[in-house]
């Protein structure tokens, strides 16, 4: 993995853990592959809409909630960075 | 607010997963609610989190989803003598045969914004009493002529100091409303 790669990776831990006021774990306890929602790290509904509103305002770009890919986005931290990283190109 | 109320109210229902929860606070978030007005005044998107935490029954929710608790819980917003009222909800819950209730009532530090409106909270607290049927109180309620308003407390604090110093009776008054309370000897 890239130097920049593993850099938006890390930042995107921590905005997961900022953003959602996880006071009990660090980036190193995120695993890149690790599954955000329901089983893995266990955030809900509530976290999605929350984590999606602060990576719309940190990277400026725009999310369709409704749209059918956007549940595999936010599979976990490495699809995030790949879905953060195409719309900064786009 | 949720860890005040969790941090006074956990212990009391230790081993009793099926408690009765009276929730109180006259102001609740305000400084939730206070940064999603922000928010909304400079045009910018609003926190789901901010907002599902700022509504009034989000503590008794996140206290029955923490503690798999589904047994009955109110939320109360009872103007200054919400303790008083919250004590009477609570007395009706062990009225109709509840062994305990829990009542917890609680005020956050609002933000200074709010200073001219909110005068009567001194410091954030929470307070959590365990009640269960007896007759060593009794607390009645009376109306006076006069609007005016008793002492410089909370009457959930002043309460607290009124049994710490071994009080029998004392008044508490807001507006029109006086609760009389007399230990029964």
């Amino acid at each position: 993995m890239s130097a920049p790669q593993q850099d938006l990776n890390r930042d995107l831990k921590q905005l997961i853990i900022d953003a959602l006021g996880l006071e009990d774990i660090s980036v190193q306890d995120i695993d890149d592959e690790q599954t955000l929602f329901g089983e893995g790290l266990g955030l809900d509904s509530v976290d999605a809409l929350e984590l999606g509103l602060a990576i719309q305002k940190r990277y400026g770009i725009k999310i369709d909630a409704d749209a059918k890919d956007t549940r595999n986005h936010f599979s976990n931290v490495a699809t995030l960075a790949a879905f953060v990283t195409a719309r900064q190109a786009a | 607010m949720a860890r005040m109320a969790f941090a006074v109210g956990w212990p009391l229902a230790e081993g009793q997963p099926q408690l009765p929860l009276v929730f109180v606070s006259r102001h609740g978030e305000t400084p939730r609610t206070f940064s999603i007005l922000s928010e909304l005044a400079a045009k910018q998107p609003l926190s789901p989190t901010q907002f599902s935490l700022s509504v009034h029954n989000a503590v008794i929710g996140l206290w029955s989803i923490l503690r798999g608790s589904t047994c009955e819980m109110t939320a109360l917003a009872a103007a200054g003598d919400g303790f008083e009222q919250g004590v009477l909800e609570a007395a009706a819950l062990l009225a109709e045969g509840a062994p305990a209730v829990l009542l917890i009532v609680t005020e956050e530090q609002p933000p200074q914004v709010y200073g001219p409106w909110i005068d009567d909270v001194p410091f954030a607290y929470a307070l959590g009493l365990l009640l269960t049927p007896g007759k060593q109180w009794q607390l009645a309620p009376a109306t006076t002529a006069e609007p005016s308003r008793h002492g410089a407390l909370p009457h959930g604090l002043s309460w607290l100091k009124a049994m710490l110093t071994g009080c029998d009776s004392f008044t508490h008054t807001w507006m029109r409303r006086t609760w009389n309370w007399h230990r029964q000897l």
